[in-house]
């Protein structure tokens, strides 16, 4: 050993090191992996002049390994054993050459050879893991081979090592704490070794991959809550150490609200949410870090583009909230229920006196002057269940705000589905709100205000390439005018006197559902018009809707003309006696309609009897 | 259009030279439109079957009966499709497997006699037919697309040069389509020979330890087949456009899984290791 060249060594080393560095794409491009082999090359004639591994001498039976003890000994150490001496220097040295070995391999597809080097790594670190030298080889070594195992699909052996990682550095912390030494120290000049600043940056950055690595491991074990949880974890953890990009922050921080609200938990969710408003307002002070991948010209339509889709989870945040409450009070005809209002009303105070306990369980963002910023964003805007009209209002104001900002961006000429599914939203933020509002002629305004939003569309969709998206809207729209239309009987049961003008009204907005209706089943006749045999199982349901709702409107045609009303009940008991017939012929379609069924077959034999008086009559007169 | 709009067919390539020194066994077997495989690690387990609309078999050679040449694989799929493409529906075609499996020999082929693929054989049937056409009334035209989709970026294979990253847009009326993406008219067969020749040359193959040629982008062929028909009693013409697309999928063994919901066939267990992969670890949360 004691010939070895130092300073050779070390420059070998640093060369290797920038090799290995060397982004894929700069290398020729029918060789993507030339640099890491170069790389690989120059590692291995270090490795050459370090000399042999040094034998295992004085092999202690370590009995606080747990099972399997040996080269997977994954088990925390009791002790903290720094390297001493020249045996255990170059023990290792070499540890830190298989460590980069190990990784290269990994890059160019070669998993076993990987494999390998990496667990060389890892023994000859094993009697120094929790050492202020080794610490932070040992877990990143342990990483790698996460990773490695869950590109063989071993899902949990992957998360064995990962988690024996975490571990290793809580407990790390806990027994010694200072900054420990980075691997690529080993190959530096006195000089040139970092600070402790420079350290312990780098040895977080460590943990917060390993903390983002299990959460893709939860995932896939669907331990969802977990691997949320993970997620939030890292993202907290890039604000603390100022290792991110504001555009790119803020959005993962929305994306994740997302998450939340889908387990209704809005109180995380809004924290995500309005973390994202302070991080995104942030873009342009602060500078890139080399997490950033977007290029220099990219910068200002990403900013857009981020900026509407943050909008949009804000969207689904109101949407979501005021539906949710919709849910817990409606009775079931879908209209206010009061005893569940009162009800909720009373259960109002014991959430907000929990409030507090909940908030300390859950991962918070930033400290200090962030922490003050992000809730001064939350406090404009609640996390409860709107239980009336009022606090829905303001939920609705702020999800319509959010509205008119995604559409900034995301405008019909290029983004047609995204601009739709906001414009979709904006109608589902008025049919919630008309829910809480008590006065019947304003619910009917506020049905109109969606049928005008939604109406253009239709017009100007090419229904070839946006089948789906057309029926969505035509089937709404057709319920919109249903609901205005039986909020109007409504209104006009109340006077005492109907005038011709409201009934006028009334079969106006019947013509206009029933147009809808048999818009959206027209879409579903081939090419030759024809209506199918067998209704696909996708749309099944709404076309079985349709059809009743069709019934139920030409039932509902306000005239004075006997003949006219006998043949309006005559299409209204074709359309039931459809649903009877197709449901008989078509079990399945029995079970997504089980409801509408029984009525259609009530009136399939109501209907006849009805109509038979009507003929009696007018041929008396 | 008669029976299922959506047809699954399977093939098996001859072995490679690396196969063959290695003396592997062949596991597939076919009958009829079943296709079965053996468990090499239980060879006395019963083999499973699977059935598709077509199963080829095309790991012999021609001498056999049971082979299935290039010209058999067009007559079953090609030919129906340029059938459907005349009555002026869409046909779409995807080849699906890992690098080396044979997905350009199936799409593409060979320049050689009779080794010609699914997209030489369909484009020159297109020319034949068009040439054949006697009725003054009908006229036609025919212009192709040819795009490359790498690493999330979309490249113009017609128009190489343009290094720039096109964008994929969506117009109310137009629909989806790529933007500033190369259109060109052709009139004959030999046209779409050289710009698929130039295409192909310029499409992303490249080599490391482990695979000779690592095909890593997926193209797409476009052709885009207009029929006028003037009617010359009523002076007024009707119009049918459809849209041939041919696509050459990337190695499956390298599909990236971003979150997509569906079943694939690789569920993917990878650990992305970058952080700036994040997002599409917490979007995929968000999706469940």
């Amino acid at each position: 050993m004691a010939n070895v060249p130092w300073a050779e060594v070390c420059e070998k080393f640093q060369a290797a090191l920038a090799l290995s560095r060397v982004e894929l794409h700069k290398n020729p491009e029918k060789e993507p992996y030339k640099s890491k082999y170069s790389a690989r090359a120059l590692l291995e004639e270090v490795k050459a002049l370090l000399g042999p591994a040094p034998e295992d001498e004085d092999e202690r039976p370590e009995a606080e390994d747990g099972p399997g003890a040996g080269d997977h000994a994954l088990g925390l150490p009791a002790e903290v054993v720094e390297p001493e001496g020249p045996v255990a220097q170059r023990a290792v040295r070499l540890a830190v050459i298989e460590f980069h070995l190990g990784v290269n391999h990994i890059d160019t597809e070669e998993l076993s050879a990987g494999e390998e080097h990496l667990v060389k790594c890892l023994r000859l670190l094993r009697r120094y893991r929790l050492s202020h030298d080794c610490i932070s080889l040992c877990i990143q070594a342990q990483n790698n081979l996460g990773i490695l195992w869950s590109e063989r699909e071993e899902i949990e052996t992957a998360q064995a090592y990962l988690e024996s990682s975490e571990a290793l550095y809580n407990q790390y912390m806990k027994e010694v704490g200072s900054p420990p030494l980075d691997p690529t120290e080993r190959f530096l000049p006195e000089e040139e070794k970092l600070t402790e600043q420079e350290r312990s940056k780098r040895f977080e950055k460590v943990y917060t991959h390993n903390l983002y690595y299990l959460a893709q491991v939860y995932q896939h074990l669907e331990m969802f809550e977990k691997a949320a949880h993970y997620c939030h974890s890292t993202l907290k953890r890039q604000l603390e150490h100022n290792a991110y990009h504001p555009i790119e922050w803020a959005i993962n921080a929305a994306t994740l609200s997302q998450f939340y609200i889908n387990k209704l938990c809005f109180m995380e969710a809004r924290h995500c949410l309005s973390a994202a408003n302070v991080i995104f307002g942030q873009t342009g002070k602060i500078s890139a870090t080399e997490d950033t991948p977007e290029a220099e010209g990219e910068v200002p339509e990403l900013y857009h583009q981020r900026k509407g889709e943050i909008a949009r989870c804000w969207i689904k945040y109101c949407l979501t909230l005021m539906q949710n409450a919709q849910l817990s009070m409606q009775d079931n005809i879908g209209e206010l229920d009061l005893d569940k209002q009162s009800e909720l009303r009373a259960l109002r105070k014991k959430e907000l006196d929990e409030e507090e306990s909940i908030r300390k369980k859950a991962v918070q963002f930033g400290t200090g002057e962030l922490c003050d910023a992000i809730s001064a964003v939350e406090e404009k805007v609640s996390y409860l269940r709107p239980l009336d009209f009022e606090e829905a209002r303001e939920l609705f104001l702020l999800g319509q705000h959010y509205v008119f900002e995604a559409k900034e961006f995301f405008q019909i000429d290029g983004y047609v589905t995204d601009h739709i599914e906001v414009v979709q939203d904006h109608s589902a933020l008025f049919k919630v709100l008309a829910f809480f509002e008590t006065d019947m002629e304003r619910r009917c305004k506020m049905h109109k205000r969606r049928i005008a939003m939604l109406e253009p569309l239709t017009v100007d969709l090419n229904p070839q390439y946006y089948l789906l998206v057309n029926r969505q809207i035509q089937f709404e729209i057709a319920h919109a005018y249903y609901d205005m239309m039986d909020l109007k009987v409504a209104i006009a049961d109340r006077l005492r006197d109907p005038d011709s003008h409201i009934v006028k009204k009334i079969n106006n907005l019947n013509k206009s559902a029933l147009k809808y209706y048999q818009l959206f089943l027209d879409s579903l006749r081939d090419p030759n018009k024809v209506f199918p045999e067998h209704i696909g199982e996708d749309v099944l349901r709404p076309a079985m809707l349709a059809k009743f709702r069709v019934a139920r409107l030409y039932g509902k045609i306000i005239t004075a003309d006997p003949k006219k009303e006998l043949e309006n009940l005559a299409t209204s008991l074709e359309h039931y006696k459809f649903i009877v017939d197709y449901c008989e012929k078509h079990p399945e379609a029995a079970q997504e309609i089980e409801v509408e069924l029984e009525l259609s077959k009530e009136m399939v034999s109501l209907l006849p009897t009805k109509m038979e008086r009507f003929r009696t009559k007018m041929a008396l007169t | 259009m008669s029976g299922a709009s959506v047809k699954v067919a399977v093939r098996v390539r001859p072995f490679n030279s690396r196969e063959t020194s290695k003396e592997s066994k062949c596991i597939i077997q076919m009958q009829g439109n079943s296709t079965s495989i053996i468990n090499p690690k239980n060879p006395k387990e019963a083999p499973k079957s699977f059935s598709f609309d077509y199963s080829y078999w095309s790991h012999t050679s021609p001498e056999d009966p049971c082979f299935a040449s290039q010209n058999r694989v067009y007559n079953d799929i090609g030919k129906e499709m340029l059938l459907h493409a005349f009555e002026g529906y869409n046909v779409c075609i995807f080849a699906y497997g890992q690098t080396g499996a044979g997905k350009s020999y199936t799409m593409m082929g060979k320049q050689e006699e009779s080794q010609a693929g699914i997209i030489p054989q369909l484009c020159e049937e297109l020319f034949e037919k068009i040439n054949d056409n006697c009725n003054e009334e009908m006229s036609y035209s025919v212009e192709v697309s040819y795009m490359e989709i790498y690493c999330e970026r979309v490249r113009d294979l017609l128009n190489p040069k343009n290094k720039g990253n096109l964008r994929v847009r969506e117009h109310p009326l137009l629909g989806p389509y790529v933007e500033d993406l190369s259109k060109l008219a052709v009139t004959s067969y030999t046209d779409i020979a050289d710009l698929m020749d130039a295409g192909n040359k310029a499409r992303t193959v490249a080599a490391t330890n482990m695979n000779e040629t690592s095909s890593r982008s997926h193209a797409v062929f476009t052709i885009v087949f207009t029929q006028k028909k003037h009617d010359n009693e009523t002076n007024l013409s009707t119009e049918k456009v459809s849209k041939i697309s041919l696509v050459d999928l990337a190695g499956s063994e390298r599909a990236d899984s971003t979150g997509a919901k569906g079943t694939r066939l690789k569920e993917g267990a990878n650990i992305n290791k970058s952080l700036t992969t994040l997002g599409k670890v917490i979007s995929a949360l968000a999706e469940v």
